[in-house]
């Protein structure tokens, strides 16, 4: 099934989105789309697949002109769509998720499991996909909720599958299944557009590479004739940053210590986790997300009580102290939420930037604001971490994703303390933020300050982390030192456990 | 800044005309169905509200407006810092029923009782409200629910002791005595207006310049813009949450005192209870999305509506429920504007996640 969009147009108000993008999809290919967040690439597909209208162009299957208004019409044309955020019920089975609102109604209209179940089998069994059909959706893993997904577009006989972002939420060994499945797909003569940002995959596995930028498609073409460093190029529109030099140091004293540190996680405890971390060392903690990280931060910052064990910080017994204290006594904190913890988008950036600040009497008169010192305070963050924004009176809310992550990490880092806590700092910004905050992150280990760099991007934790702990299932699984890190060997760790949980799913 | 305090001015105006549009239209209607004379009816509002032989129907307007606007402020400080608060008529009760115990009970120089009673007044609403922080807190009971709940005890224990302990017998109804006459709030001069309406705007006065330049208000906002933020910043959120409840309770408890001391001068049985004057305050603290300059505006308009419609009733026999159905429209108002606001907040949340 060949599908062709030509001079696709959508606007949110005054913002265009995607301009005037011809595009065409080749049935057999696996088409990789990349740009940075905001490029308009999920946009784009969101208007095939009739979740946004365009304001302008036109979709052409195999030569026809069709339009649909609601992803009903797209469906029953042949796309199907796995979105990043699944859209699973919980409490059913994997069989019910599937057939939901498609179900296969036999005499008397009571629905046919039994048929349903036959028929997914077949089709399930044809590309390498094992799945148990009946288990409950709320007890399997991110990777096995996405095969659920796909197995879902593949019920409804797409013959074009558009996957947004698939891997942000899979370990290397969950990825390699996927890319799988979907060669499997492509063998089949179905046309794949992989939505994306990560370059390696692409390179692993497109046929052709359309690059947007700003809204604009930048380049299309075969993946074979292009490179990975031309690809990035389009994506930034310039040239890449300079690689980043890392000073050899010597870590210092111990800044944090933790010992058999207990959480209460979500169903089950978190921990017992013991590390300690140094003056000068960056410490990344890998693992999938939803492994126990969050729970560990927020026990680590007095969000979250701990059940058991002692964090010592600086010297200090902090385990029982709440966050204020235990910021002053030497922690900051950039949350992964930016939207909802790190920032109060409601208020403006002036009032952002102070929140939560030691001196309290540098901005205040008494019980009064000193609402002049608090602009002035505000203009130095954003001359010096280089935030766009209106001024330090417009709304928090006003900004780009990646300028309010600067503005939460400029806030934090500005007050220089011992102990840094970054929880996924780089989510969700334009490769020009993510630059600018992992130089930051390097320049405070630089001074002399101990970072806790926690991702589940494991090319960021590669690239700054002078050692790595591997996260999963609520404990540290292992440790790695820089030099001996690799991919794989992190992507053993952050599994090796899985395989004997979930024997019949690996 | 001045683009969007116009953007705000602008949207504030098409609101409040929207509002009276709306009400306009369901009045008509209503009354073309009661077969009323629409422009006697209309006039008999107006004059009901703001006329009157030497402005009477003003003043009582006014007084009104006092207690409506001082409930609003006490709700706003609560709203503002993200605490719902909905306890202010038990607040407003605890505080009347203490103002007037204490006045009828307590020897000494007049103005030393009126001065004593308000701060225990104050100090009872306070407590109450106190009391509905630390169900949340300590009990996990949630302040909704909890403030809620504890409208009815107090209400039932105001209702014992003028019924029992403290009753007037001799007046027949189930209230107190009067309080010593020489602590009755005076008159404005020439008039039937007393000076209670001067402590509710002391006490806007107070809430505005809290809301806006104290770090205090800075810091209960910021709670009440994001809970997740005040925490994770280190703000103390459990410090300023008992707080600000106390200050939205001593607030309530102050109405009530003003309640007794300038209209009542005792304790009467559902005096404070009936008029639902902490409802109509939460109302009026939502038609203006707790912009605390305006809340007096909106509370005069709430006022307004209340006892233009018993002129209504007076000069053109409409019914006084017709008012009712008015203030029902405004509630309904209000719910969709609070409601599309909520709407547009999680329609940001949605398309937060890729930071448009």
């Amino acid at each position: 099934m060949h599908v062709a969009l030509s001079g696709i147009t959508v606007r949110f108000g005054a913002l265009t989105a995607v301009d005037d993008v011809s595009l065409a999809i080749t049935p057999g290919e696996i088409h990789a789309i990349v740009g940075e967040n905001g490029a308009g690439k999920s946009t784009l597909m969101n208007a095939l697949f009739g979740l946004v209208e365009p304001a302008a162009g036109a979709i052409s299957i195999d030569g026809t002109v069709r339009r649909w208004t609601s992803p009903r019409g797209a469906i029953a044309a042949g796309l199907g769509m796995v979105h990043q955020h699944f859209m699973l019920q919980e409490e059913m089975t994997v069989l019910e998720n599937i057939v939901l609102c498609s179900e296969p109604v036999g005499r008397f209209g009571f629905v046919d499991f039994a048929a349903a179940h036959r028929r997914l089998k077949e089709s399930a069994d044809s590309h390498g996909i094992v799945i148990g059909l009946d288990r409950v959706v709320g007890d399997l893993s991110v990777g096995e909720r996405q095969v659920v997904e796909i197995l879902k577009v593949l019920y409804c006989e797409a013959e074009v599958l558009i996957l947004d972002e698939p891997t942000s939420v899979l370990t290397p060994q969950e990825k390699d299944r996927l890319f799988a499945i979907l060669k499997s797909f492509r063998a089949a003569g179905k046309a794949i557009v992989l939505i994306t940002h990560k370059l390696d995959e692409v390179m692993e596995i497109a046929d052709r590479v359309s690059v947007m930028r700003g809204g604009r498609l930048i380049a299309s073409g075969r993946r074979a004739e292009t490179s990975k460093e031309e690809i990035a190029r389009g994506i930034i529109g310039g040239e890449l940053p300079a690689a980043r030099q890392r000073r050899p140091r010597a870590p210092g004293e111990v800044v944090l210590s933790v010992d058999k540190l207990v959480a209460a996680g979500r169903g089950m405890a978190v921990g017992p986790i013991t590390l300690s971390m140094r003056a000068g060392e960056i410490v990344g903690i890998a693992g999938v997300s939803g492994n126990g990280q969050a729970e560990l931060v927020q026990a680590l910052t007095g969000l979250r009580p701990s059940i058991s064990g002692a964090i010592t910080l600086c010297g200090v017994r902090i385990e029982a102290l709440d966050v204020e204290r235990r910021r002053q006594a030497g922690m900051s904190y950039i949350p992964e939420d930016r939207q909802r913890v790190g920032l109060a988008l409601g208020a403006t950036v002036a009032e952002n930037a102070n929140a939560g600040r030691d001196d309290r009497a540098a901005f205040s008169r008494g019980p009064f604001l000193n609402r002049a010192a608090m602009t002035r305070f505000a203009r130095s963050l954003i001359e010096r971490y280089r935030i766009r924004v209106g001024g330090a009176s417009a709304r928090a809310s006003t900004m780009s994703g990646g300028n309010k992550q600067k503005l939460v990490v400029g806030r934090e880092l500005a007050r220089a303390t011992p102990l840094v806590i970054a929880e996924n700092p780089t989510w969700g910004v334009d490769i020009g933020a993510i630059d600018f905050i992992h130089g930051e992150l390097m320049r405070m280990r630089d001074e002399g300050h101990a970072v806790l760099l926690v991702s589940t991007e494991l090319d960021e934790i590669l690239a700054l982390s002078d050692r790595i702990l591997v996260m999963y299932a609520g404990r540290l699984a292992g440790e790695v030192a820089r030099d001996e890190a690799s991919r794989e060997r992190i992507g053993e760790m952050m599994t090796s456990r899985a395989v004997d949980a979930l024997p019949e799913v690996a | 800044m001045n683009s969007g305090l116009k953007g705000l001015l602008r949207g504030e105006l098409t609101s409040w005309v929207g509002a009276a549009a709306s009400i306009a239209v369901v009045l008509f209607v209503l009354m073309v169905l009661a077969g009323a004379p629409f422009g006697e009816a209309l006039s008999g509002f107006v004059d009901g509200a703001f006329g009157g032989r030497r402005f009477s129907y003003l003043l009582t307007t006014l007084s009104r407006t006092a207690l409506i606007v001082g409930m609003a402020i006490s709700v706003m400080l609560s709203f503002r810092a993200g605490l719902f608060n909905i306890g202010g008529e038990g607040q407003l009760v605890a505080g009347g029923l203490v103002a007037a115990l204490v006045a009828i009970m307590l020897p000494g120089p007049p103005l030393v009782v009126l001065f004593l009673s308000i701060f225990a007044a104050m100090a009872a609403g306070a407590l109450w409200a106190l009391l509905s922080g630390v169900l949340q807190l300590y009990l996990g009971v949630p302040l909704l629910v909890g403030s809620l709940l504890l409208n009815y005890p107090i209400r039932y224990i105001g209702s014992y002791l003028v019924a029992h302990p403290f009753r007037d017998v001799q007046s027949g109804m189930v209230q107190s005595h009067l309080v010593p006459q020489a602590t009755w709030l005076p008159y404005f001069p020439g008039t039937r207006l007393d000076i209670g309406i001067l402590f509710i705007a002391v006490a806007s006065v107070f809430a505005i310049i809290y809301s806006h330049t104290t770090v205090h208000g800075y810091h209960a906002r910021l709670n009440g813009l994001s809970p997740d933020f005040a925490r994770a910043v280190g703000l103390p959120v459990n410090k300023l949450a008992l707080q600000t409840l106390a200050m939205s309770g001593a607030i309530a408890g102050l109405v009530g005192a003003i309640a007794v001391f300038g209209i009542h001068h005792r304790y009467i049985d559902g005096m404070l209870v009936q008029p639902l004057y902490a409802w109509t305050g939460i109302i009026a603290v939502l038609l203006v999305g707790m912009i605390p300059w305006l809340v007096p505006l909106s509370g005069f308009f709430f006022a307004a509506i209340q006892t233009g419609a018993a002129g209504m009733e007076r000069t053109a026999d409409v019914p006084k429920e017709i008012a009712l159905v008015m203030q029902a429209v405004i509630i309904l108002f209000v719910a969709s504007r609070v409601s599309g606001a909520l709407l547009a907040s999680s329609g940001r949340k949605a398309s937060g996640g890729g930071d448009a």
